[in-house]
């Protein structure tokens, strides 16, 4: 362990607003043992948009989104931000960058509230130094003050403003995907991977959450969705690839990729 | 009982108040540390030493102890960065071992299984309730602060923790950092109280009675050391013909609570208090 890390303020580089960048997958590839994941897979995450990724089950995509979080390492290929390369990053340093996810089995904090939950998620906005958080000093608890208000309205945006004492695991599972949303969101992310987001939802929920993704998109992020739900995908994606056993089979607007052979191959089992 | 016995065991309280902090505040991060132990001995020691052999005054002697424990700490940090759970827990068991050793064999320094005889009283109720006191606001600031929650965060899952952008490692090591300081600081205060010091008292029970109090007590909530020390410092008491047998009753009581009260007392009320409150919320 370097000793550095001591004295370096929790998050130095991350000061938002933040202009936006491209993430660029160049022939990424992960083997875990004889097994091949993902097989150089190359795509383009731009911003101001959401970019579908679709593929059967086990194509690869949530191993796709952890390489990307730097959760998992590459066994091939390589990973930026801008031109920043991320490949080598490990994961917190990732997600100080400016990358956020939620996670396709939901990881929330189960016994604290709702609230808090959110209030972790602004870690990378803090600014306090260490000395003010051990010594109780006003910087530190205006913060988490000021940060406490700002989880709220992230709450009113998502319609959760009267579970915030709640504690998280007791939630539906829609609703708990929307936590983690929030404290995705919270990070002030420049790209947001949502890996399969409106699981469990019906068609009004999700459409609600939709309305969210595309106006965040609107306002400049990148956003990478990773949905099961064909019509979903359509309606909000610019973009949308295809992964299939780990290969990337079609990648385009999605008239053109839904009406491709391959496609349609993959999706009855018969590709 | 006389007063005394009142007034002495309620230092013995404060006393014990203290290295459940140092071993609060490493589980609190999710770390599986139980250095504490040594880092009192170390502590305790270098107190001895200082005011018995050199002269030096009791503050600067009691300073001294807490920036060793602080160096220790941090240096033992690196090591096992890498470690988690259980693995931690047998590592910090061989540096426990490894002190307690240390002050059997450097006999010239620590005067052996005699240990050292003769420390000048130097610390009473005032002083420990101000130590106290001062650790207290620490941890009250940590919860309140950024670092409180980052702690939890990692705490409950690393994973989480990385994708927020929280170093798992940074989080580990001021955790590791703080607990040496604290029981290096209550060492040093115990040496300045107790008359004499040895060896063995720094070893296994120590280690044991400061998880005890954590497990009772909780480790979700500043208040939960205080609870945890007060119940296994007066039970015994209260209990007068059971005195003798404190390990037992530790056991049992450890037992029963685990089984009972899982979070601990002053987290089950906290979650319960939660959870009632979001009922009344929904
Ligand atoms: N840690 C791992 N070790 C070994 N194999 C793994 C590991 N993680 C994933 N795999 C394998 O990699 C392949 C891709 O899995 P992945 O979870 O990325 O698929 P997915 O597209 O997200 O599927 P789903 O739609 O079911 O979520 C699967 O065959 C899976 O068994
Ligand atoms: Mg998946």
């Amino acid at each position: 362990m370097e000793w550095p890390i001591l004295w370096r303020s929790c998050a130095v580089d991350a000061a938002p607003p933040m202009p936006s960048e491209t993430l660029t997958l160049r022939h990424v590839t992960k083997r875990f043992g004889g097994v091949t994941a993902v097989s150089d897979v190359s795509f383009d995450i731009p911003p101001g948009r959401i970019t579908g990724l679709i593929g059967p089950n086990g194509a690869g995509k949530s191993t796709l989104v952890n390489m990307i979080a730097g959760v998992l390492t590459l066994s091939e290929g390589d990973i930026r931000l801008g031109s920043r390369l991320l490949s080598q990053a490990p994961a917190f340093e990732v997600a100080r960058s400016g990358i956020a996810r939620t996670f396709q089995n939901i990881r929330l904090l189960a016994e604290a509230s709702v609230l808090d939950n959110v209030l972790v998620g602004f870690h990378r906005l803090e600014r306090a130094s260490l000395a003010s958080h051990l010594l109780g000093l006003p910087a530190s608890w205006r913060e988490t003050r000021d940060l406490r208000a700002r989880a709220r309205d992230l709450l009113n945006r998502f319609g959760m403003q009267r579970y915030a004492e709640y504690p998280a695991g007791g939630l539906s599972y829609g609703h708990q995907r929307r936590v983690e949303m929030m404290r995705a969101l919270a990070t002030q992310p420049r790209l947001l991977m949502l890996d399969e987001p409106v699981a469990g939802m019906n068609d009004v929920e999700a459409a609600e959450l939709g309305d969210i993704f595309a106006s965040l998109a609107r306002d400049g992020m990148a956003v990478l969705l990773i949905e099961h739900n064909v019509p979903f995908v359509m309606r909000l994606c610019a973009e949308i690839n295809v992964l299939d056993t780990g290969r990337l089979i079609a990648s385009g607007p999605p008239g053109t990729v839904m009406r491709d052979p391959a496609v349609i191959a993959a999706y009855l089992g018969t590709g | 009982m006389g007063l005394g016995v009142y007034q002495s065991l309620f230092d013995v309280f404060l006393l014990n108040c203290g290295f459940a902090f140092s071993q609060f505040i490493v589980l609190r991060a999710g770390v599986f540390s139980i250095a504490s132990a040594a880092y009192a001995g170390i502590g305790g020691y270098a107190t001895a030493i200082l005011v018995t052999r050199y002269g030096v005054s009791a503050p600067v002697a009691v300073a001294a102890a807490t920036a060793l424990g602080l160096i220790v700490a941090g240096v033992l940090s690196i090591p096992l960065a890498r470690l988690r759970g259980v693995y931690q827990a047998i590592a910090t068991l061989a540096f426990v071992e490894i002190v307690v050793s240390l002050g059997f064999y450097a006999e010239d320094l620590t005067g052996g299984a005699m240990g050292i005889n003769g420390i000048p009283k130097l610390v009473g109720t005032g002083t420990l309730c101000v130590a106290l006191g001062a650790v207290l606001y620490l941890m009250v600031a940590i919860d309140r602060s950024g670092l409180g929650r980052a702690f939890d965060t990692v705490r409950q899952d690393e994973t989480v923790a990385g994708s927020l952008g929280i170093s798992v490692q940074r989080s580990h090591a001021i955790a590791f950092i703080i607990s040496g300081g604290i029981g290096g600081l209550f060492g040093g205060l115990q040496s300045l109280y107790v008359y004499s010091i040895e060896p063995q008292q720094f070893g296994f029970a120590l280690l044991v009675s400061m998880l005890a109090s954590i497990v009772l007590g909780g480790r979700g909530t500043v208040i939960g050391p205080i609870i945890g020390t007060a119940i296994l410092t007066a039970l015994p008491e209260l209990a007068r013909p059971l005195a003798e047998n404190r390990p037992l009753i530790h056991g049992l009581l450890l037992i029963v609570i685990i089984n009972y009260l899982p979070h601990g007392v002053a987290d089950s009320l906290a979650l319960l208090r939660r959870r009632r409150r979001a009922a009344n919320a929904v």
